[in-house]
């Protein structure tokens, strides 16, 4: 979309360019804001509370008074954090997110700009933002910091790998699909993909893809149940423990940023966008909705992930990702390879996916029901010897010292 | 096409002079994790010098290899050294070796930057960018075989480094 001819009227090229940029932050805020508030209901709907119901009508306000709270704290640095890195890396982390927003496409000719390598960009730019994340941790000077850094970066490098895969798998089948129009070329373009999906969604022909994709997602998002690097009872916060104010507020905003975008990716490479089911023929209106419904949908799911499963130890997460989801995603992008050279129908591809969906569902299952320590090296190498508690003694000095 | 030339031209020196600070800096950072991040800005020029280049999937790869797994991979080991507590000297006595060092290659990159004979296109329409596919053709067709075994080598370099990081089995 240029935003020239959408608005009638002629305008140079740079300021079209800042009105683009204007309008990134501008939604964004407002996406955050909005995406905080639904995130306190639904949990609190989830634990059977209420959630926030006092500021504005039914809690509305909430995230505006959140805002105002975090602008007005104090900006604290601490007297031994390092200067430079300590100040820059909400910036790092936080501009990164914000470029990811370019190639997405949330009707037919919404977008700010349909990069041709749009997938490509998106993790190449994501990727940036956990610079900031261990500029922050390594400049905080805080051993809790560092631990969920050194734990952020590790996750995000491992969980990328499997998303990445994917995302090939992915393109595969859309290069193979747009191949049948001449222009198997454009299959990197976000938009392209959504453009394909008129009658299939790619959930149907990738559901192993759409599930390592929300798990992958998860991860790099630092979601629960992959909340280990900012676990408030395991390093009380990580990598932003140390940040106060504003600046604490722009690591939130990248974050609920990234959920939000990753989320319409997500919905764009899977669900259809706004294409699918009515295809592109509808008006502008109602592309813009289903774009919108779907990313809703999907983020419920993502919030309510939180409430619903159980977390993992930082190992058992690693380990994951490099032995279950890799292999995974590997195999993925072989059978598709091996089919769609062979000029495998739609249902091959979609069949196969699910079959190894299945797989993986499984070995899921059976390590969740594996007998505790089997197969695994223990932490517990002696036999455990039972350790008799006996109540230390208490004299009366120490008990009313402090 | 004039204004877009010298846009080319601005753009080209702001990055010319990021990448050239940050490489210095590099190398004179007294603290190894600001060496990291310069490191970090120095690749990050050299990614949009490749997007001048009209050569954008090169320009994401780097950024994606190197800006997002190399360097974080060097500022994850980094972060677990005491670097910050213990500034490193920057001079040892190898000095003068580095210094022969950087002088040769800046003699061999000179001398062979002058003695290329460089053609300019005529107009910069003339620069036909490279398609994604024509990069996936040639690297899957073509250069199969050096594909196969950078993918080998690599996969031994995984092995050795498991091998090397996995505790001895007498431990247990």
């Amino acid at each position: 979309m240029v935003l020239s001819e959408f608005a009638g009227i002629s305008m140079p090229d740079w300021i079209d360019a800042i009105i683009r940029v204007m309008f990134i932050v501008a939604l964004m805020t407002i996406i955050a804001f909005a995406l905080i508030y639904l995130e306190r209901k639904i949990l609190a709907r989830f634990q059977a509370r209420v959630g926030p119901t006092r500021t504005g009508p039914i809690g509305t306000l909430q995230s505006i008074a959140d805002a105002l709270k975090l602008v007005t704290k104090e900006d604290v640095r601490p007297i031994t954090a390092d200067r430079w890195a300590f100040e820059l890396a909400p910036y790092m982390a936080f501009v990164p997110v914000f470029l990811v927003f370019v190639p997405m496409p949330f009707t037919e000719t919404w977008f700010i700009r349909d990069l041709n390598l749009g997938l490509l960009f998106v993790f190449g730019v994501l990727g940036l933002n956990i610079v900031g994340v261990v500029m922050a941790a390594w400049g905080s000077d805080n051993k809790y910091a560092l631990l969920g850094g050194v734990r952020a970066a590790a996750q995000a490098i491992s969980y990328e790998i499997p998303m990445l895969l994917i995302i090939v798998a992915v393109v595969m089948v859309a290069a193979s699909r747009l191949a049948i129009d001449g222009d198997a070329s454009a299959a990197g373009s976000i938009n392209a993909i959504v453009g394909d999906q008129t009658t299939t969604p790619y959930l149907l022909l990738q559901p192993l893809g759409f599930v390592i994709f929300l798990i992958g997602m998860l991860a790099e998002l630092h979601r629960p149940p992959f909340d280990m690097p900012i676990a408030e009872s395991e390093v009380v916060g990580g990598y932003f423990v140390e940040y106060s104010g504003m600046r604490w507020g722009m690591f939130f905003l990248a974050e609920y940023t990234a959920l939000f975008l990753l989320v319409v990716l997500a919905s764009s490479l899977f669900l259809g966008g706004w294409n699918w089911p009515f295809g592109a023929d509808v008006g502008l209106g109602l592309q813009i909705v289903l774009t919108f419904v779907k990313t809703s949908v999907m983020i419920v799911l993502v919030i309510g992930s939180r409430a619903l499963f159980p977390r993992l130890r930082i190992d058992q997460l690693m380990a994951f990702s490099w032995k279950v989801l890799l292999p995974f995603a590997i195999v993925q992008v072989l059978a598709n390879g091996i089919i769609l050279a062979y000029g495998g129908a739609d249902w091959v591809v979609g069949l196969v996916s699910f079959a190894l969906l299945v797989a993986l569902g499984g070995l899921v299952f059976y390590l969740m029901n594996q007998k505790k320590g089997a197969g695994t090296r223990t932490v517990q190498t002696t036999p455990a010897t039972p350790r008799v508690i006996t109540a230390p003694e208490v004299t009366p000095v120490e008990a009313g010292g402090d | 096409m004039e204004d877009g030339v010298t846009a080319t031209q601005v753009v080209f020196w702001i990055l010319a002079v990021v990448m050239l600070v940050s490489a210095i800096g590099v190398v004179t950072a007294g603290n190894i994790v600001y060496a990291a991040l310069f490191f970090i800005a120095a690749l990050a020029g050299v990614a949009g010098i490749y997007l001048i280049l009209t050569v954008e999937f090169i320009a994401l790869v780097q950024l994606l290899v190197y800006g997002s797994a190399v360097v974080i991979l060097i500022l994850f080991a980094l972060m677990l050294t005491r670097a910050r507590e213990r500034p490193q000297a920057l001079f040892g006595r190898s000095r003068p070796i580095g210094i022969a060092a950087s002088l040769g290659l800046l003699a061999a990159l000179i001398g062979g930057i002058v003695a290329t004979t460089w053609t300019t296109p005529a107009t910069t329409s003339a620069i036909q960018p490279v398609g994604l596919q024509t990069i996936g053709d040639a690297i899957f067709t073509i250069w199969i075989v050096p594909f196969i075994i950078v993918g080998v080598l690599l996969s031994i370099a995984l092995d050795g480094a498991i091998m090397l990081a996995s505790p001895d089995e007498d431990d247990n």
